[in-house]
Protein backbone atom coordinates (compact mmCIF):
# COMPACT_ATOMS: atom_id res chain seq x y z
CA UNK A 1 0.00 0.00 0.00
CA UNK A 2 1.10 3.47 -0.85
CA UNK A 3 1.28 6.61 1.13
CA UNK A 4 -0.93 8.58 -1.31
CA UNK A 5 -3.80 5.81 -0.96
CA UNK A 6 -3.97 6.43 2.68
CA UNK A 7 -3.90 10.33 2.15
CA UNK A 8 -6.74 9.65 -0.37
CA UNK A 9 -8.66 7.72 1.99
CA UNK A 10 -8.26 9.85 4.85
CA UNK A 11 -9.66 12.98 2.74
CA UNK A 12 -12.72 10.62 1.29
CA UNK A 13 -13.86 9.24 4.29
CA UNK A 14 -13.31 13.07 5.75
CA UNK A 15 -15.47 14.67 3.24
CA UNK A 16 -18.14 11.59 3.14
CA UNK A 17 -18.16 11.78 6.69
CA UNK A 18 -19.15 15.30 6.96
CA UNK A 19 -21.76 14.79 4.04
CA UNK A 20 -23.25 12.05 6.01
CA UNK A 21 -23.79 14.62 9.29
CA UNK A 22 -25.13 17.68 7.13
CA UNK A 23 -27.16 15.33 5.28
CA UNK A 24 -28.57 13.09 8.22
CA UNK A 25 -29.95 16.31 9.41
CA UNK A 26 -32.24 17.39 6.89
CA UNK A 27 -33.06 13.57 6.62
CA UNK A 28 -34.18 13.12 10.04
CA UNK A 29 -36.36 16.51 9.88
CA UNK A 30 -37.97 15.66 6.62
CA UNK A 31 -36.59 12.31 4.92
CA UNK A 32 -39.11 12.62 1.83
CA UNK A 33 -37.77 15.83 1.15
CA UNK A 34 -35.79 16.29 -2.46
CA UNK A 35 -32.39 17.11 -2.60
CA UNK A 36 -31.68 20.13 -4.72
CA UNK A 37 -29.33 19.52 -7.31
CA UNK A 38 -26.19 21.18 -6.46
CA UNK A 39 -25.60 18.93 -3.19
CA UNK A 40 -26.53 16.26 -5.77
CA UNK A 41 -23.46 17.21 -7.86
CA UNK A 42 -21.21 17.34 -5.11
CA UNK A 43 -22.57 13.35 -3.33
CA UNK A 44 -22.34 12.09 -7.05
CA UNK A 45 -18.93 13.99 -7.17
CA UNK A 46 -17.41 12.35 -3.72
CA UNK A 47 -19.30 8.77 -4.85
CA UNK A 48 -17.61 8.64 -8.31
CA UNK A 49 -14.13 8.99 -6.48
CA UNK A 50 -15.10 6.13 -4.16
CA UNK A 51 -16.10 3.85 -6.20
CA UNK A 52 -13.06 4.28 -7.92
CA UNK A 53 -10.85 3.95 -4.68
CA UNK A 54 -12.67 0.83 -3.43
CA UNK A 55 -12.95 -1.02 -6.53
CA UNK A 56 -15.38 -3.92 -7.70
CA UNK A 57 -14.03 -5.71 -4.11
CA UNK A 58 -15.30 -2.66 -1.84
CA UNK A 59 -18.21 -0.90 -3.61
CA UNK A 60 -21.23 -1.28 -1.28
CA UNK A 61 -23.24 -2.73 -4.29
CA UNK A 62 -22.34 -3.70 -7.61
CA UNK A 63 -25.23 -2.44 -9.74
CA UNK A 64 -25.32 1.48 -7.77
CA UNK A 65 -22.42 3.85 -9.16
CA UNK A 66 -24.26 7.59 -9.08
CA UNK A 67 -27.66 8.86 -8.63
CA UNK A 68 -29.55 9.63 -11.31
CA UNK A 69 -30.73 13.49 -11.23
CA UNK A 70 -33.66 12.52 -13.40
CA UNK A 71 -34.42 10.03 -10.37
CA UNK A 72 -35.43 12.99 -7.72
CA UNK A 73 -33.86 11.28 -4.83
CA UNK A 74 -34.74 12.07 -1.52
CA UNK A 75 -32.35 13.06 1.51
CA UNK A 76 -33.57 9.85 3.52
CA UNK A 77 -31.96 7.55 -0.17
CA UNK A 78 -28.71 10.03 -0.48
CA UNK A 79 -28.03 9.37 3.72
CA UNK A 80 -28.46 5.75 3.31
CA UNK A 81 -26.34 5.28 0.74
CA UNK A 82 -23.80 7.51 2.25
CA UNK A 83 -23.67 4.81 5.14
CA UNK A 84 -23.33 2.24 3.31
CA UNK A 85 -20.06 3.87 1.25
CA UNK A 86 -19.12 4.65 5.15
CA UNK A 87 -19.46 1.16 6.24
CA UNK A 88 -17.59 0.11 3.62
CA UNK A 89 -14.39 2.62 3.80
CA UNK A 90 -14.23 0.85 7.26
CA UNK A 91 -14.36 -2.32 6.17
CA UNK A 92 -11.14 -1.16 3.46
CA UNK A 93 -9.59 0.15 6.67
CA UNK A 94 -9.74 -2.54 8.73
CA UNK A 95 -8.37 -5.06 5.83
CA UNK A 96 -5.71 -2.83 5.64
CA UNK A 97 -4.55 -1.89 9.26
CA UNK A 98 -2.46 -3.78 11.12
CA UNK A 99 -2.15 -3.83 15.31
CA UNK A 100 1.70 -2.40 16.15
CA UNK A 101 3.19 -0.61 19.24
CA UNK A 102 0.77 1.70 20.61
CA UNK A 103 -1.84 1.00 18.82
CA UNK A 104 -3.39 0.49 14.95
CA UNK A 105 -0.90 1.44 11.99
CA UNK A 106 -1.72 1.36 8.13
CA UNK A 107 1.69 -0.37 6.72
CA UNK A 108 2.69 1.83 3.61
CA UNK A 109 5.64 1.39 1.36
CA UNK A 110 8.47 3.37 2.05
CA UNK A 111 10.10 6.70 0.39
CA UNK A 112 14.01 6.86 -0.14
CA UNK A 113 15.47 7.62 3.15
CA UNK A 114 12.48 6.63 4.95
CA UNK A 115 13.04 4.49 8.00
CA UNK A 116 11.27 1.46 8.54
CA UNK A 117 9.73 -0.89 10.87
CA UNK A 118 10.71 -4.70 11.37
CA UNK A 119 8.44 -5.82 8.08
CA UNK A 120 9.89 -3.16 6.14
CA UNK A 121 7.13 -0.96 6.15
CA UNK A 122 6.78 2.93 7.22
CA UNK A 123 4.02 2.31 10.11
CA UNK A 124 1.16 5.49 9.84
CA UNK A 125 -0.82 5.29 13.24
CA UNK A 126 -4.64 5.18 13.02
CA UNK A 127 -7.49 3.99 15.23
CA UNK A 128 -8.57 1.07 15.97
CA UNK A 129 -11.04 -0.87 13.97
CA UNK A 130 -14.66 0.36 14.62
CA UNK A 131 -15.61 -3.16 14.79
CA UNK A 132 -12.69 -5.30 16.65
CA UNK A 133 -13.03 -8.75 15.80
CA UNK A 134 -10.39 -11.67 15.80
CA UNK A 135 -8.97 -12.77 12.39
CA UNK B 1 -52.50 20.41 -34.77
CA UNK B 2 -55.11 20.46 -32.31
CA UNK B 3 -55.18 23.46 -29.70
CA UNK B 4 -57.09 23.61 -26.82
CA UNK B 5 -57.35 27.44 -25.38
CA UNK B 6 -54.99 29.12 -27.90
CA UNK B 7 -52.96 31.89 -27.37
CA UNK B 8 -51.70 33.37 -30.14
CA UNK B 9 -48.12 32.37 -29.31
CA UNK B 10 -48.56 28.84 -29.25
CA UNK B 11 -50.68 29.40 -32.76
CA UNK B 12 -47.44 30.53 -33.88
CA UNK B 13 -45.13 27.87 -32.54
CA UNK B 14 -43.85 30.59 -30.86
CA UNK B 15 -43.14 28.64 -27.34
CA UNK B 16 -42.81 31.29 -24.14
CA UNK B 17 -44.18 31.48 -20.81
CA UNK B 18 -46.67 33.92 -19.50
CA UNK B 19 -43.89 34.45 -16.85
CA UNK B 20 -41.40 35.26 -19.31
CA UNK B 21 -42.82 38.12 -21.48
CA UNK B 22 -44.06 41.38 -20.36
CA UNK B 23 -47.06 41.20 -22.00
CA UNK B 24 -50.92 39.40 -20.85
CA UNK B 25 -50.53 36.72 -23.65
CA UNK B 26 -53.85 36.85 -26.30
CA UNK B 27 -56.45 33.78 -26.47
CA UNK B 28 -57.72 33.71 -29.38
CA UNK B 29 -61.01 33.20 -28.94
CA UNK B 30 -61.77 34.39 -25.73
CA UNK B 31 -60.71 37.50 -23.37
CA UNK B 32 -58.63 37.20 -20.78
CA UNK B 33 -60.38 37.79 -17.54
CA UNK B 34 -58.22 41.00 -16.74
CA UNK B 35 -58.23 44.82 -17.30
CA UNK B 36 -56.43 48.30 -17.48
CA UNK B 37 -56.19 49.99 -14.47
CA UNK B 38 -55.54 53.39 -14.84
CA UNK B 39 -54.04 53.92 -11.63
CA UNK B 40 -51.66 51.82 -12.26
CA UNK B 41 -49.77 54.05 -14.78
CA UNK B 42 -50.27 57.31 -12.31
CA UNK B 43 -48.79 55.09 -9.78
CA UNK B 44 -46.11 53.57 -11.19
CA UNK B 45 -42.26 54.79 -10.97
CA UNK B 46 -41.65 54.81 -14.67
CA UNK B 47 -41.84 58.19 -16.54
CA UNK B 48 -43.33 56.44 -19.37
CA UNK B 49 -45.99 55.46 -17.81
CA UNK B 50 -46.68 58.84 -16.06
CA UNK B 51 -46.57 60.69 -18.96
CA UNK B 52 -48.96 58.37 -20.48
CA UNK B 53 -51.55 58.73 -17.66
CA UNK B 54 -50.95 62.73 -18.21
CA UNK B 55 -52.00 61.74 -22.15
CA UNK B 56 -55.08 59.59 -21.34
CA UNK B 57 -56.17 62.50 -19.12
CA UNK B 58 -55.51 64.80 -20.99
CA UNK B 59 -57.40 63.32 -23.78
CA UNK B 60 -60.50 62.29 -21.42
CA UNK B 61 -60.75 65.96 -20.30
CA UNK B 62 -60.36 67.31 -23.56
CA UNK B 63 -64.16 66.15 -24.30
CA UNK B 64 -65.07 69.03 -21.80
CA UNK B 65 -63.24 71.48 -23.88
CA UNK B 66 -65.77 70.07 -26.87
CA UNK B 67 -69.00 70.15 -24.92
CA UNK B 68 -67.65 73.96 -24.07
CA UNK B 69 -67.28 74.94 -27.42
CA UNK B 70 -70.43 74.16 -28.49
CA UNK B 71 -69.07 70.27 -30.11
CA UNK B 72 -70.80 68.25 -27.96
CA UNK B 73 -71.73 65.67 -30.94
CA UNK B 74 -68.31 65.06 -31.62
CA UNK B 75 -67.37 65.05 -27.84
CA UNK B 76 -70.06 62.24 -27.83
CA UNK B 77 -68.80 60.60 -30.82
CA UNK B 78 -65.44 60.33 -29.73
CA UNK B 79 -66.62 59.13 -26.39
CA UNK B 80 -68.71 56.19 -27.83
CA UNK B 81 -65.92 54.91 -30.55
CA UNK B 82 -63.39 54.73 -27.04
CA UNK B 83 -66.21 53.06 -25.00
CA UNK B 84 -64.48 49.76 -26.65
CA UNK B 85 -61.45 48.78 -27.62
CA UNK B 86 -62.16 44.65 -28.73
CA UNK B 87 -58.38 44.34 -30.13
CA UNK B 88 -56.98 44.31 -26.39
CA UNK B 89 -59.55 40.98 -25.83
CA UNK B 90 -59.87 42.17 -22.12
CA UNK B 91 -62.29 41.24 -19.93
CA UNK B 92 -64.81 38.22 -19.78
CA UNK B 93 -66.36 38.21 -23.51
CA UNK B 94 -66.16 34.79 -24.90
CA UNK B 95 -65.72 35.91 -28.26
CA UNK B 96 -63.78 38.54 -27.86
CA UNK B 97 -66.41 41.41 -29.22
CA UNK B 98 -67.64 43.63 -26.63
CA UNK B 99 -70.44 46.74 -27.33
CA UNK B 100 -70.01 50.40 -27.04
CA UNK B 101 -72.12 52.62 -24.96
CA UNK B 102 -74.91 54.37 -26.53
CA UNK B 103 -74.79 58.03 -26.93
CA UNK B 104 -77.54 58.69 -24.18
CA UNK B 105 -74.75 56.94 -21.80
CA UNK B 106 -72.25 58.73 -23.41
CA UNK B 107 -73.58 62.30 -23.37
CA UNK B 108 -74.49 61.41 -18.96
CA UNK B 109 -71.02 60.80 -18.52
CA UNK B 110 -70.26 64.27 -20.40
CA UNK B 111 -73.17 65.59 -18.44
CA UNK B 112 -70.61 65.49 -15.23
CA UNK B 113 -67.92 68.20 -16.69
CA UNK B 114 -71.17 70.63 -15.96
CA UNK B 115 -73.14 69.29 -13.37
CA UNK B 116 -69.54 69.08 -11.07
CA UNK B 117 -67.88 72.54 -11.32
CA UNK B 118 -64.41 71.39 -10.28
CA UNK B 119 -64.38 68.33 -13.17
CA UNK B 120 -65.82 71.52 -15.45
CA UNK B 121 -62.54 73.49 -13.88
CA UNK B 122 -59.99 71.57 -13.25
CA UNK B 123 -60.77 67.90 -15.46
CA UNK B 124 -60.73 64.59 -14.17
CA UNK B 125 -57.30 63.49 -11.63
CA UNK B 126 -58.17 60.01 -12.54
CA UNK B 127 -61.02 59.97 -14.92
CA UNK B 128 -62.50 56.43 -13.46
CA UNK B 129 -63.89 58.41 -11.28
CA UNK B 130 -66.87 58.48 -13.73
CA UNK B 131 -68.28 54.89 -12.04
CA UNK B 132 -68.59 57.17 -8.86
CA UNK B 133 -71.34 59.02 -11.14
CA UNK B 134 -72.44 56.76 -13.92
CA UNK B 135 -74.85 53.87 -13.46
CA UNK B 136 -73.32 51.11 -15.67
CA UNK B 137 -69.59 52.49 -16.05
CA UNK B 138 -67.45 49.73 -14.38
CA UNK B 139 -64.11 48.30 -14.74
CA UNK B 140 -64.59 46.87 -18.31
CA UNK B 141 -65.71 50.28 -19.78
CA UNK B 142 -62.97 52.46 -17.68
CA UNK B 143 -60.31 49.90 -19.54
CA UNK B 144 -61.62 49.85 -22.51
CA UNK B 145 -61.62 53.52 -22.32
CA UNK B 146 -57.80 53.81 -21.41
CA UNK B 147 -56.75 51.15 -24.39
CA UNK B 148 -58.54 53.80 -26.89
CA UNK B 149 -56.92 56.27 -25.74
CA UNK B 150 -53.65 54.97 -25.48
CA UNK B 151 -53.89 52.62 -28.40
CA UNK B 152 -51.12 54.46 -30.41
CA UNK B 153 -48.81 53.59 -28.18
CA UNK B 154 -49.90 49.54 -27.43
CA UNK B 155 -49.68 49.56 -31.06
CA UNK B 156 -45.73 50.23 -31.11
CA UNK B 157 -45.71 48.04 -28.00
CA UNK B 158 -46.82 45.25 -29.85
CA UNK B 159 -44.58 45.78 -32.82
CA UNK B 160 -41.53 45.99 -30.60
CA UNK B 161 -42.77 42.39 -28.33
CA UNK B 162 -43.62 41.02 -32.18
CA UNK B 163 -40.49 41.90 -33.28
CA UNK B 164 -38.68 40.55 -29.76
CA UNK B 165 -39.84 37.04 -29.95
CA UNK B 166 -40.47 36.95 -33.67
CA UNK B 167 -44.59 36.60 -34.09
CA UNK B 168 -45.80 37.06 -38.11
CA UNK B 169 -47.32 40.38 -38.54
CA UNK B 170 -49.47 41.52 -41.15
CA UNK B 171 -51.42 44.39 -42.57
CA UNK B 172 -54.52 45.12 -40.77
CA UNK B 173 -56.96 47.72 -40.56
CA UNK B 174 -57.71 49.48 -37.12
CA UNK B 175 -61.34 50.62 -37.33
CA UNK B 176 -60.22 54.25 -34.64
CA UNK B 177 -57.37 54.92 -33.26
CA UNK B 178 -56.51 57.74 -31.33
CA UNK B 179 -54.63 60.84 -32.55
CA UNK B 180 -53.00 62.88 -29.48
CA UNK B 181 -52.19 65.85 -32.28
CA UNK B 182 -55.59 66.12 -33.37
CA UNK B 183 -57.28 64.90 -29.80
CA UNK B 184 -59.38 62.97 -31.99
CA UNK B 185 -60.31 59.50 -33.47
CA UNK B 186 -58.71 58.47 -36.84
CA UNK B 187 -60.91 55.95 -38.79
CA UNK B 188 -59.62 53.38 -40.70
CA UNK B 189 -55.83 53.36 -39.90
CA UNK B 190 -53.25 50.52 -42.17
CA UNK B 191 -50.68 49.41 -39.46
CA UNK B 192 -48.66 45.79 -38.70
CA UNK B 193 -50.31 43.82 -36.40
CA UNK B 194 -50.39 40.74 -35.71
CA UNK B 195 -54.25 39.14 -36.57
CA UNK B 196 -56.24 36.64 -35.37
CA UNK B 197 -56.11 33.82 -37.75
CA UNK B 198 -59.62 32.93 -36.48
CA UNK B 199 -61.55 35.87 -37.13
CA UNK B 200 -58.36 38.08 -38.73
CA UNK B 201 -59.09 40.47 -36.42
CA UNK B 202 -55.92 42.39 -35.46
CA UNK B 203 -54.58 42.00 -32.02
CA UNK B 204 -52.83 44.33 -29.40
CA UNK B 205 -50.56 43.32 -26.61
CA UNK B 206 -50.75 45.20 -23.12
CA UNK B 207 -48.35 45.50 -20.67
CA UNK B 208 -49.09 42.98 -17.78
CA UNK B 209 -47.78 45.72 -15.16
CA UNK B 210 -51.00 47.37 -16.40
CA UNK B 211 -53.28 44.77 -15.21
CA UNK B 212 -55.83 44.34 -12.44
CA UNK B 213 -58.72 42.20 -11.31
CA UNK B 214 -61.26 45.48 -10.56
CA UNK B 215 -59.63 49.04 -10.49
CA UNK B 216 -57.94 50.56 -7.53
CA UNK B 217 -60.49 53.45 -7.77
CA UNK B 218 -64.14 51.81 -8.18
CA UNK B 219 -67.90 51.56 -7.01
CA UNK B 220 -67.78 48.83 -4.83
CA UNK B 221 -64.51 49.31 -2.73
CA UNK B 222 -66.49 53.22 -2.43
CA UNK B 223 -69.83 51.69 -1.38
CA UNK B 224 -68.13 49.34 1.09
CA UNK B 225 -65.64 51.70 3.19
CA UNK B 226 -65.94 54.73 2.43
CA UNK B 227 -69.82 56.26 1.46
CA UNK B 228 -71.84 57.56 4.43
CA UNK B 229 -74.78 54.95 3.80
CA UNK B 230 -76.61 56.92 6.93
CA UNK B 231 -77.12 59.67 4.89
CA UNK B 232 -77.59 58.13 1.77
CA UNK B 233 -80.02 56.35 2.67
CA UNK B 234 -83.88 56.34 5.16
CA UNK B 235 -83.68 53.19 7.92
CA UNK B 236 -84.78 50.34 5.94
CA UNK B 237 -84.67 51.96 2.79
CA UNK B 238 -83.15 49.34 0.10
CA UNK B 239 -79.69 50.24 -0.90
CA UNK B 240 -80.11 51.63 -4.69
CA UNK B 241 -76.51 52.22 -6.46
CA UNK B 242 -78.42 54.63 -8.65
CA UNK B 243 -78.92 56.72 -5.31
CA UNK B 244 -75.15 56.78 -4.48
CA UNK B 245 -74.42 57.91 -7.90
CA UNK B 246 -76.76 60.72 -7.18
CA UNK B 247 -75.47 61.39 -4.25
CA UNK B 248 -71.90 62.05 -4.93
CA UNK B 249 -73.05 64.22 -7.98
CA UNK B 250 -74.49 66.52 -4.98
CA UNK B 251 -71.25 65.87 -2.66
CA UNK B 252 -67.80 66.13 -4.71
CA UNK B 253 -65.92 66.82 -1.68
CA UNK B 254 -66.71 63.22 -0.45
CA UNK B 255 -65.73 61.42 -3.81
CA UNK B 256 -62.32 63.99 -3.58
CA UNK B 257 -61.62 62.45 -0.08
CA UNK B 258 -62.01 59.10 -1.24
CA UNK B 259 -59.32 59.58 -4.57
CA UNK B 260 -57.03 61.29 -1.52
CA UNK B 261 -57.49 58.20 0.32
CA UNK B 262 -56.57 56.05 -2.28
CA UNK B 263 -53.82 58.18 -4.10
CA UNK B 264 -52.51 58.04 -0.11
CA UNK B 265 -52.73 54.14 -0.03
CA UNK B 266 -50.85 53.55 -3.62
CA UNK B 267 -48.48 51.30 -2.28
CA UNK B 268 -51.08 48.76 -1.38
CA UNK B 269 -52.37 49.17 -5.67
CA UNK B 270 -50.28 46.24 -7.37
CA UNK B 271 -51.10 44.45 -10.63
CA UNK B 272 -52.44 41.46 -10.76
CA UNK B 273 -50.88 38.27 -11.41
CA UNK B 274 -52.72 36.23 -14.51
CA UNK B 275 -52.13 32.59 -12.67
CA UNK B 276 -51.56 33.13 -8.75
CA UNK B 277 -49.86 29.72 -7.17
CA UNK B 278 -51.88 28.42 -4.26
CA UNK B 279 -49.51 28.42 -0.81
CA UNK B 280 -47.79 25.71 0.80
CA UNK B 281 -50.16 24.84 3.19
CA UNK B 282 -53.01 25.26 1.04
CA UNK B 283 -51.09 22.40 -1.48
CA UNK B 284 -50.47 20.48 1.70
CA UNK B 285 -53.86 20.50 2.69
CA UNK B 286 -54.78 19.36 -0.68
CA UNK B 287 -52.41 16.71 -0.67
CA UNK B 288 -53.81 15.26 2.59
CA UNK B 289 -57.57 14.87 1.78
CA UNK B 290 -56.65 12.87 -1.63
CA UNK B 291 -54.18 10.71 0.02
CA UNK B 292 -57.66 10.30 2.04
CA UNK B 293 -60.02 10.19 -0.84
CA UNK B 294 -61.42 6.52 -1.55
CA UNK B 295 -61.05 5.57 -5.20
CA UNK B 296 -64.17 5.15 -7.62
CA UNK B 297 -67.12 7.39 -7.03
CA UNK B 298 -67.99 6.85 -3.50
CA UNK B 299 -69.47 10.02 -1.96
CA UNK B 300 -68.42 11.50 -5.27
CA UNK B 301 -64.70 11.20 -4.60
CA UNK B 302 -63.96 10.89 -8.64
CA UNK B 303 -65.44 14.53 -8.43
CA UNK B 304 -63.64 15.95 -5.58
CA UNK B 305 -60.14 13.92 -6.92
CA UNK B 306 -60.45 15.99 -9.69
CA UNK B 307 -61.29 19.26 -8.49
CA UNK B 308 -57.89 19.24 -5.81
CA UNK B 309 -55.25 17.47 -8.96
CA UNK B 310 -55.90 20.24 -10.87
CA UNK B 311 -55.93 22.83 -8.45
CA UNK B 312 -52.93 21.24 -7.31
CA UNK B 313 -50.97 20.72 -10.46
CA UNK B 314 -52.02 24.13 -12.09
CA UNK B 315 -49.81 25.40 -9.47
CA UNK B 316 -47.18 22.73 -8.93
CA UNK B 317 -46.30 22.81 -12.18
CA UNK B 318 -46.33 26.97 -12.80
CA UNK B 319 -44.42 28.48 -14.06
CA UNK B 320 -42.61 25.71 -16.52
CA UNK B 321 -45.68 24.78 -17.46
CA UNK B 322 -48.97 27.59 -18.19
CA UNK B 323 -52.16 26.13 -17.02
CA UNK B 324 -54.79 26.35 -19.87
CA UNK B 325 -58.09 24.91 -18.22
CA UNK B 326 -60.28 22.01 -17.09
CA UNK B 327 -61.81 20.47 -20.11
CA UNK B 328 -64.79 17.65 -19.44
CA UNK B 329 -65.41 15.53 -22.83
CA UNK B 330 -67.28 12.23 -22.93
CA UNK B 331 -65.54 8.95 -24.32
CA UNK B 332 -67.89 5.80 -24.87
CA UNK B 333 -70.38 7.28 -22.26
CA UNK B 334 -67.63 7.98 -19.55
CA UNK B 335 -67.37 11.45 -18.82
CA UNK B 336 -63.74 12.75 -18.48
CA UNK B 337 -61.97 15.33 -16.74
CA UNK B 338 -58.45 16.48 -18.48
CA UNK B 339 -56.16 19.46 -17.62
CA UNK B 340 -54.37 21.17 -20.09
CA UNK B 341 -51.02 22.93 -20.09
CA UNK B 342 -49.60 24.63 -22.51
CA UNK B 343 -45.97 23.40 -23.26
CA UNK B 344 -43.80 26.24 -23.06
CA UNK B 345 -40.63 24.04 -24.00
CA UNK B 346 -38.63 25.74 -20.77
CA UNK B 347 -37.03 22.72 -19.50
CA UNK B 348 -35.03 20.25 -21.44
CA UNK B 349 -37.92 17.31 -20.78
CA UNK B 350 -40.61 19.61 -22.18
CA UNK B 351 -38.74 20.71 -25.38
CA UNK B 352 -37.57 17.11 -26.02
CA UNK B 353 -42.00 16.12 -25.31
CA UNK B 354 -42.48 18.93 -28.15
CA UNK B 355 -39.96 17.61 -30.65
CA UNK B 356 -40.34 13.92 -30.65
CA UNK B 357 -43.70 13.62 -29.72
CA UNK B 358 -45.31 16.92 -31.88
CA UNK B 359 -46.90 18.23 -27.87
CA UNK B 360 -47.66 21.94 -27.89
CA UNK B 361 -50.21 21.51 -25.20
CA UNK B 362 -49.85 18.77 -22.63
CA UNK B 363 -53.24 16.46 -21.45
CA UNK B 364 -53.44 15.09 -18.32
CA UNK B 365 -56.14 12.89 -17.75
CA UNK B 366 -57.66 12.41 -14.07
CA UNK B 367 -58.54 9.06 -12.61
CA UNK B 368 -59.48 8.25 -9.50
CA UNK B 369 -59.40 4.33 -9.96
CA UNK B 370 -58.06 1.75 -8.11
CA UNK B 371 -56.15 0.56 -10.57
CA UNK B 372 -55.99 1.36 -14.73
CA UNK B 373 -57.31 -0.80 -16.57
CA UNK B 374 -57.27 -1.22 -20.63
CA UNK B 375 -60.07 0.93 -21.21
CA UNK B 376 -58.69 4.34 -19.53
CA UNK B 377 -55.59 3.53 -21.36
CA UNK B 378 -57.44 3.85 -24.55
CA UNK B 379 -59.24 6.34 -24.08
CA UNK B 380 -56.53 8.86 -23.55
CA UNK B 381 -54.88 7.15 -26.69
CA UNK B 382 -57.86 7.55 -28.38
CA UNK B 383 -57.61 11.48 -27.33
CA UNK B 384 -54.47 12.07 -28.15
CA UNK B 385 -54.99 10.48 -31.88
CA UNK B 386 -57.18 13.47 -32.59
CA UNK B 387 -54.10 15.56 -32.99
CA UNK B 388 -53.05 16.76 -29.45
CA UNK B 389 -49.95 15.37 -29.61
CA UNK B 390 -48.08 11.78 -28.83
CA UNK B 391 -47.76 12.63 -24.94
CA UNK B 392 -50.22 12.03 -22.59
CA UNK B 393 -50.23 11.84 -18.66
CA UNK B 394 -52.77 9.26 -16.50
CA UNK B 395 -52.70 10.67 -13.35
CA UNK B 396 -54.26 8.13 -10.83
CA UNK B 397 -53.96 7.27 -7.31
CA UNK B 398 -51.74 4.62 -7.29
CA UNK B 399 -48.93 2.45 -10.09
CA UNK B 400 -50.24 0.71 -13.37
CA UNK B 401 -50.45 -2.89 -12.83
CA UNK B 402 -47.36 -4.69 -15.03
CA UNK B 403 -50.07 -5.93 -17.36
CA UNK B 404 -51.32 -1.76 -18.41
CA UNK B 405 -47.67 -1.04 -18.00
CA UNK B 406 -46.75 -3.68 -20.37
CA UNK B 407 -49.95 -2.35 -22.73
CA UNK B 408 -48.45 1.35 -22.49
CA UNK B 409 -45.04 0.25 -23.66
CA UNK B 410 -46.81 -1.46 -26.40
CA UNK B 411 -47.70 1.18 -27.20
CA UNK B 412 -44.85 3.15 -27.42
CA UNK B 413 -43.25 0.41 -29.65
CA UNK B 414 -46.14 -0.01 -32.10
CA UNK B 415 -47.73 3.91 -32.55
CA UNK B 416 -44.59 6.00 -30.59
CA UNK B 417 -47.13 7.29 -28.04
CA UNK B 418 -46.05 8.31 -24.59
CA UNK B 419 -48.56 7.53 -21.43
CA UNK B 420 -47.06 8.01 -18.51
CA UNK B 421 -48.42 7.95 -14.68
CA UNK B 422 -48.15 10.19 -11.90
CA UNK B 423 -49.32 8.82 -8.69
CA UNK B 424 -50.62 9.83 -5.33
CA UNK B 425 -46.91 9.59 -4.56
CA UNK B 426 -45.58 11.53 -7.32
CA UNK B 427 -47.83 14.13 -6.54
CA UNK B 428 -46.77 14.09 -2.80
CA UNK B 429 -43.02 13.78 -4.04
CA UNK B 430 -44.00 16.96 -6.29
CA UNK B 431 -45.75 18.84 -3.21
CA UNK B 432 -42.48 18.26 -0.88
CA UNK B 433 -40.49 19.79 -3.50
CA UNK B 434 -42.79 22.31 -3.76
CA UNK B 435 -42.39 23.14 0.10
CA UNK B 436 -38.91 22.62 0.26
CA UNK B 437 -37.90 24.53 -3.06
CA UNK B 438 -34.74 21.88 -3.64
CA UNK B 439 -36.42 20.98 -6.64
CA UNK B 440 -39.15 22.19 -8.92
CA UNK B 441 -41.77 20.05 -8.68
CA UNK B 442 -42.32 19.34 -12.81
CA UNK B 443 -38.49 16.99 -12.01
CA UNK B 444 -41.24 14.37 -10.96
CA UNK B 445 -42.99 14.41 -14.30
CA UNK B 446 -39.85 14.32 -15.77
CA UNK B 447 -38.91 11.40 -13.55
CA UNK B 448 -41.81 9.32 -14.76
CA UNK B 449 -41.09 10.39 -18.28
CA UNK B 450 -37.47 9.06 -17.98
CA UNK B 451 -38.30 6.03 -16.35
CA UNK B 452 -40.89 4.98 -19.15
CA UNK B 453 -38.40 5.16 -21.64
CA UNK B 454 -35.56 2.94 -19.99
CA UNK B 455 -38.08 0.67 -19.75
CA UNK B 456 -39.35 1.12 -23.78
CA UNK B 457 -37.46 -1.79 -25.75
CA UNK B 458 -34.37 -0.56 -27.95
Amino acid sequence: MKRAEVDTFEKLVGQLTSLYEELAVLSKKSPNDVINEFKLKIVNSLLAQANQFLGEKYVPFADFEVFDEDDVPRNSDVVLMLSQYLQCFEKYRADNIVPGVGGWHWPVDPEPGEETAKDGKVHIRTVAPKRLREK
Amino acid sequence: MVLIRPRITDYHDILVSQSSVDFAIPLLDEDIPLYVDPFLLWKSPSQQDQALHTSLTNAFNRLSVLVKNGRKDDAIRDLVVASECSEVGLGYSRDRQGLRIGEGKASEILSLFEAIPEYGQNGFRHFEEIQLYIDGISRDRVSDICCSLLKSFLVDFTIDQCEMLGIPVDDAVLSTLYDYQQYSFRADQRVRLPVNPESGEPVIFVPKRWLRFAPWINFDDYFRDYCPRDDVFNPNEPQDRVKVLNYNRQNYGLVREYVDAKEREQEDCKADPLFTQIPVTSAKRKMSEIRKLPTGKTKKADRRYEDLASQLLASLLYPHLDFAEVQSRTDSGTLIRDLIFYNNRSVDFLDEICSEYGNRQLIMELKNVRAIKGEHVNQLNRYLAKGLGGFGVLVTRNQLPRAMRKNTLDLWSGQRKCIVTLTDEDLSLMVNAFESKQRPPIDVLKRSYVQFRRDCPG
